[in-house]
């Protein structure tokens, strides 16, 4: 049975951030790493290669897929805390914030929640570096918002919240 | 505290001395005349109409929402002899809309409307914050 996960609750799509992979623990009551509020969108690109080669025997083109380039974009608006850190310590990413973590090129642990931060609910888990911060602000819109990609490093992990 | 009440407050003090008065009532409308009709060379304020809408829609559904407020502000006077004053006194109103302050749109058109022998200002004060 067609099972689309619907985010409407506001609830669902949900990414932490953290200086380690323990810290980056979605799971619900979990509080250490950095939960990045104000999320207008975030999208999650796993972006294989091709290498394609011609032969005489043979009318189409083959095709082999290289390895994938792995990306988490998403804009946000810039809420104070998450962007320039809470400097309360602890994490690092969450002390430092968004920009200080990307400032001081810190490799961050991430998981995102497709479904929730609830027991079972499907995540997605990497590290990469924060990357394409471009805050922006105007008076038709006087609010800051920015896009953030994190340059994932290596592949992504499939999991489930516990 | 109402836009109403500030564009109120801020008009007794710039059209003091001035032809005309600030009303405090609304502009209701009097056995099929408005007020404002009835009593010329007095400002009449409406209420404010708000209008919330979202700004930025988020995921975690703490969305950024936007207030518009407007308010319409009326003023009659006799078309064939208006106030001598009555440049300064549409700029005054104009300009109060300065008076409303943390708004990131304060805007204040006006346009005129002759019923008779009578001149009516309309004043229509925009205003949006997040």
């Amino acid at each position: 049975m067609a099972n689309p996960i619907n985010v409407s609750a506001g609830n669902e799509a949900v990414l932490v951030l953290a200086d380690s992979a323990a810290n980056a623990n979605i799971d619900a009551g979990a509080t250490t790493g950095l939960v990045v509020p104000y999320m207008q969108d975030v999208t999650i690109n796993n972006s294989t290669g091709v290498f394609r080669w011609k032969t005489l025997d043979n009318t189409a083109e083959n095709a082999v897929t290289t390895p994938s380039t792995n990306q988490l974009t998403l804009n946000v608006v810039v809420d104070s805390d998450s962007f320039f850190g809470d400097g309360l310590g602890g994490d690092s990413v969450k002390d430092a914030g968004i920009f200080g973590s990307s400032k001081a090129k810190t490799k961050v642990f991430f998981e995102v929640g497709f479904e929730g931060r609830d027991s079972g609910s499907k995540i997605l888990k990497g590290s990469g570096y924060i990357s394409g911060l471009a805050p922006t602000v105007n008076m038709d819109a006087p609010v800051w918002v920015t896009p953030v990609t994190i340059e994932v490093d290596g592949d992504y992990t499939e999991d489930t919240a516990s | 505290m109402a836009i109403r009440d500030d564009l109120k407050a801020n008009l007794d003090v710039a059209l003091a001395g001035s032809s005309v008065s600030v009303s405090s009532e609304l502009p209701w409308t009097s056995a099929g005349e408005p007020l404002y009709i009835k009593n010329m060379k007095k400002v009449y304020l409406d209420e404010d109409n708000i209008n919330k809408t979202e700004l930025f829609s988020t995921l975690d559904n703490q969305d950024v929402v936007q207030t518009e407020t407007s308010v319409t502000g009326y003023l009659a006077v006799d078309a064939k002899t208006q106030p001598t004053d009555i440049d300064t006194i549409v700029s005054n109103v104009l300009n109060s809309r300065l008076a409303i302050t943390n708004q990131a749109v304060s805007e204040c058109d006006m346009s005129t409307s002759t019923e008779a022998d009578v001149l009516v200002y309309q004043f229509q004060f925009n205003f949006i914050t997040v």
